[in-house]
């Protein structure tokens, strides 16, 4: 009994160092945000004032908030299925094909990921230079030089993809990596059997690989959801500033233009608290709609 | 066994503890800094008559002056320059500078938990609007007192040195009611910047009229030269200000700027709102997708390579693209924007920088001391050096060259513009220049009409005049 006791004690002080941190910067900042977002206050000043649900009134009827809104939902859904599908493809071929210079293509997959977003939008600016950008010229040489350029940061309705296409580049390494580790652990026998059976290869990445890795595909869609909403802030942020004309504002830069440039910090924290809710409820969306009975191996 | 127990016991002690040490430093420096303020407070009070009664305080006392400058294309070494010379003339003052690009990253943080800088320069219109967000909060100190005291070292009033026309705007008066809260520094005319060698090659004109801008425009074209470009969509404040005072007046801009009910869609505004949209027929056309921050430098080196004409900006630009390639024969040409109606005056906005003192700065004395001390020859030499010119009668002056043609602007008959969007409460999902300016980008590429324009502009004005106080 009382070595139980001890015990407790002694595990209790082992877990407080980390339950302190997580409420200090964790629980208490995330409360914070949702007790902010029932104020209207301009960020530094004492004068709070409680407005109730007033923040989300407004916010209902923004139509600049739908946008980004919008924005965000395309930006997540197009770079995820994208993203998946190619990176598990890339895994698949590194892993289960002999092709030379495995480890270096791993590399060159994985560059993009160890580069700042900065950069990554650098780059992209120079690739997207309507003038004498990558693309351009590349296209140029099908359709013609004399043609008008095609505006890929400039024209609304492309931007956006313009940004997808930046976001995938930057994400496939990543994903990639994740998915060879699992791809890893499946037992060669498996692959061995099927092809004394006479299965080809695709069959085997769906009846085998596939099934296999579910249960770590199934991670990495919640990662999505939440890496889509945090790193298109920073694409924005570095890229188009979310121009033209707010055609590639998104959830969080437009959180930050409220709550900073338009000094309504409790506005802002009301769109925290919307895309906190959206981003929990999408991951459990997600996370139920692709629950399958775990297999052994 | 038990000595293991012990032993890992111990261990675990010394990891939480150490954990803390961050924690419980701070909570000891906390009473310390406390004493400071108030030792610093007691001294302020006992400072501010000596202050008052000029010259030197009878016994010299240790103060300390937190002053945080924006460091803009001016440099950061004039307003070390400054503080030492304050400090020298002001036995017992030490400043404590804070200068940095970002200023609002760096003093904000500490701001928030009610540690404030005594003196800030910071302007207004920067996206993290720290001035626009502690003016919408009633946090700033009035400086009427300081246009009151006389500058230091010198027999001449604060407001009797700054050129007239300067404390009378929106820019300084935020709230539209006649008191000061932002003191007037360094200001910059802003126009229209071209390439002078260019137009002299060509034998093209100078335009004066929109007339013979449009003309200009077609024969340009002719040669595949854009007329106009734009860096981002920002810069279309000081040309919309001017526009709107050269076809209305400065009251009329007066009423645009305070929201009156109906402004945007009068007849004068209409007719800015035309221009604009016929200037983008004229747009360069990869303008739009280079005008955000990270590549609006392209869109000003197409000036530089001959490939458009006009740019708006202010004088900054010629620094900020001195090391950039350009064509032969390329000399910076600058004038105001040309008159919106035929026979009137062209107009140039003048932007200028602001310096405040927050509401809950410690050493407010010595902080209205610092800003009338800014006016004093000495300070404006000082500045001047670095071409930053404050709004002091004869300090541009000391320009030479490209600066002084830029600041000689006014002198060849275009009327000066000041002032701004007045301060209003904040209205969460408003936001008057992104609805003004940023919707130029879609005017451009023509993705939104001039009607659905100037429709959501006067909504916003009508949403900001409901929080106006």
């Amino acid at each position: 009994m009382k070595k139980g006791k001890a015990r407790s004690v002694f595990i209790g002080v082992c877990v407080a160092p980390a339950v302190i941190l997580f409420i200090i910067f964790m629980l208490i900042p995330t409360f914070n945000v949702f007790k902010m977002s029932l104020y209207k206050w301009g960020g530094y000043s004492n004068n709070k004032e409680f407005v109730g649900l007033n923040n989300f009134k407004i916010l209902i009827e923004d139509m600049n908030f739908f946008r980004s809104f919008q924005n965000t939902v395309l930006l997540i859904t197009c770079v995820t299925i994208v993203t998946m599908a190619l990176s598990l493809i890339f895994a698949a071929i590194l892993s289960r094909e002999k092709i030379k210079g495995q480890n270096f293509y791993r590399i060159i997959f994985y560059i993009p990921n160890i580069l700042s977003v900065v950069v990554i939008s650098a780059i992209f600016s120079a690739i997207y230079d309507p003038n004498n950008g990558l693309l351009n010229s590349i296209i140029g040489i099908f359709r013609g030089s004399d043609k008008p350029p095609i505006l890929w940061l400039g024209d609304q309705k492309l931007v956006i993809y313009s940004l997808v296409i930046a976001m995938i580049w930057q994400a496939i390494g990543y994903y990639m990596v994740m998915y060879m580790a699992s791809m890893a652990s499946v037992p060669e026998s498996l692959y061995e059997s099927a092809n004394l059976e006479g299965a080809g290869r695709i069959q085997q990445f769906f009846s085998i690989t596939l099934p296999l890795i579910w249960t770590n595909v199934r991670t990495t869609l919640t990662f999505f959801v939440i890496s889509s909403i945090n790193l298109s802030f920073l694409f924005v942020k570095a890229l188009t500033s979310g121009g033209p004309d707010g055609a590639t504002e998104v959830f969080l830069s437009y959180m930050y233009k409220q709550a900073y440039t338009n000094s309504s910090y409790g506005y802002g924290m009301a769109i925290g608290v919307v895309v906190f809710l959206f981003s929990f409820g999408l991951s459990a969306i997600v996370n139920l709609a692709t629950k399958r009975e775990p297999l052994e191996f | 066994m038990k000595l293991k127990k012990v032993i890992s016991a111990l261990l675990v002690m010394t990891m939480t503890a150490s954990l803390f040490a961050g924690c419980g430093s701070k909570t000891e420096d906390a009473p310390a800094a406390t004493e400071d303020t108030s030792t610093e407070a007691a001294q302020t009070e006992e400072e501010a008559p000596a202050a008052d009664a000029e010259e030197e305080p009878a016994q010299v006392e240790e103060q300390v002056l937190k002053v945080a400058a924006f460091e803009g294309g001016y440099g950061a070494d004039m307003w070390s320059e400054v503080a030492a010379a304050f400090e020298a003339s002001h036995p017992g003052v030490t400043v404590e500078l804070t200068i940095d690009k970002k200023l609002e990253d760096v003093i904000s943080p500490s701001m928030k938990a009610g540690d404030y800088p005594d003196v800030v320069h910071l302007a207004t219109g920067r996206e993290a609007a720290l001035t626009e967000t502690l003016t919408k909060e009633n946090a700033l100190l009035p400086l009427t007192d300081v246009l009151e005291m006389t500058v230091p070292g010198e027999d001449v009033k604060v407001k009797d040195k700054i050129i007239p026309g300067f404390l009378d705007t929106l820019a300084t008066n935020p709230y539209g009611d006649g008191v000061t809260y932002y003191a007037p520094m360094f200001y910059s005319p802003c126009g229209l910047f071209y390439n002078a060698g260019l137009l002299k090659e060509k034998g093209w004109e100078v335009p004066t009229t929109w007339e013979e801008m449009w003309a200009l425009g077609d024969t340009a074209a002719a040669e595949g030269i854009a007329l106009f470009t734009y860096p981002t969509t920002g810069y279309f404040d000081a040309f919309t200000y001017a526009a709107l005072a050269s076809a209305g007046g400065s009251d009329f801009f007066n009423k645009c700027m305070t929201y009156e009910d109906g402004i945007w869609e009068s007849a004068d505004a209409t007719k800015v709102f035309e221009l604009v949209a016929e200037l983008a027929k004229y747009t360069e056309s990869t303008t739009v997708a280079n005008a955000n921050n990270d590549n609006f430098t392209k869109n000003q080196q197409l000036i530089l390579d001959n490939k458009a004409i006009f740019c708006p900006n202010g004088t900054w630009l010629p620094g900020e693209m001195a090391e950039a390639p350009r064509a032969d024969g390329f000399e910076w040409g600058f004038m105001a924007i040309p008159a919106v109606n035929a026979g009137g005056s062209g107009c140039s906005f003048c932007w200028f920088e602001q310096m405040w003192i927050p509401a809950a700065a410690e050493n407010q004395d010595m902080a209205k001391e610092f800003v009338a001390y800014m006016y004093s020859d000495e300070a404006a030499q000082i500045f001047a050096k670095s071409t930053a010119i404050q709004p002091i009668a004869g300090v541009s002056d000391y320009l030479e060259g490209d600066n002084k043609m830029f600041y000689s602007i006014y002198d060849n008959g275009a009327t000066a513009v000041m002032g701004g969007f007045a301060a209003t409460a904040p209205v969460e999902g408003v936001n008057m220049l992104d609805t003004l300016c940023g919707t130029v980008n879609s005017i451009v590429s023509g993705d939104k009409t001039v009607a659905e324009w100037q429709a959501a502009v006067e909504e916003a004005s009508d949403k900001l005049r409901a929080a106006m106080e």
